[in-house]
């Protein structure tokens, strides 16, 4: 239980920054449809960096996270509940972890690790995987409740453009974190 | 908060591998241009384009186009061959990322 509020807190701050950004300048600017909100969608970067680097301790504020912005911010987002689907989407960064370490790959930090997460080859893996089981397992239940972020059924469509709007998303977050951090990052590289 | 700082730590060298494979951490905007239309150029020929063409596409100044290609040579980003067809005109050709 040890630093668990501390990880919440972080998951909560980076999530909700990452989905306020991505909610004004895709869903309510109006500067582009709806619907490609979804094809880079920035807050999956923060499931896969805090689910990655502070585990399940991440997990309780990247949830509240997910259900403060549509619920408290723009409350008219949706026309369904969000409890399970976010749930879903916070949960498939771990079912990603637990499918590799499952097949031989656990996760580590070490070069001798399988999976190393200083590496950001194997954090692309990640976010891949996680991309796909957060697409296809929100589409498969927004199917069986018959609700949609379109006036149309869910099709595989939308779940490509989940799968390609996650990982887009954690690859604009990635690239500008690591811009943004620069000093930071050559001052920690310049001390090892 | 040991461990917090830890996990924070093994972030940022996740970010600075990506930033370093990238190699693109300290371009200025014109040699980012000059950069990015290698890359354009380096899809419709594989096997390099001239200065000419680069200078062509990117809009730039010759004498920017040398100086930036020279930076971009000296750091190992890009290498300049000579022509096959003309010996007097050099290639520009992008190495690979390893």
């Amino acid at each position: 239980m040890k630093n668990l509020f501390i990880y919440s807190l972080t998951a909560f701050v980076f999530s909700s920054v990452l989905w306020i950004m991505w909610s004004f300048f895709t869903v309510q600017s109006g500067i582009v449809p709806n619907w490609m909100g979804s094809l880079m969608y920035l807050p999956h970067a923060a499931r896969v960096l805090m689910v990655v680097y502070f585990g399940w301790k991440s997990i309780p504020g990247l949830y509240l996270a997910e259900l403060w912005g549509p619920y408290y911010l723009a409350d008219d987002a949706y026309n369904f509940a969000l409890w399970i689907p976010s749930a879903i989407s916070v949960l498939s960064v771990s079912a990603a972890l637990f499918s590799l370490k499952f097949f031989g790959f656990p996760l580590g930090t070490t070069i001798k690790s399988p999976l190393n997460k200083r590496n950001y080859k194997h954090i692309g893996l990640i976010t891949m995987i996680s991309a796909f089981f957060n697409a296809l397992l929100v589409n498969v239940y927004l199917s069986q409740i018959h609700a949609n972020f379109e006036p149309v059924e869910a099709d595989i469509n939308q779940v490509l453009r989940f799968f390609v709007g996650d990982m887009l998303g954690v690859l604009v977050v990635f690239i500008f974190l690591a811009m943004f951090l620069k000093p930071v990052l050559q001052q920690s590289q310049s001390k090892t | 908060m040991k461990e917090f700082y830890q996990n924070i730590s093994d972030a940022l060298n996740m970010l600075y591998g990506m930033e370093r494979d990238l190699n693109i951490r300290h371009f200025t905007p014109n040699e980012l241009k000059v950069f990015y239309t290698i890359i354009l150029r380096s899809a419709d020929k594989a096997e390099g384009s001239n200065i000419t063409e680069i200078v062509a596409n990117s809009g730039m100044s010759r004498s920017t186009v040398y100086k930036t290609l020279k930076k971009l040579s000296t750091e190992g980003i890009i290498h300049l061959h000579q022509s096959e067809d003309d010996g007097r005109e050099s290639l520009i050709v992008l190495n690979s990322v390893s």
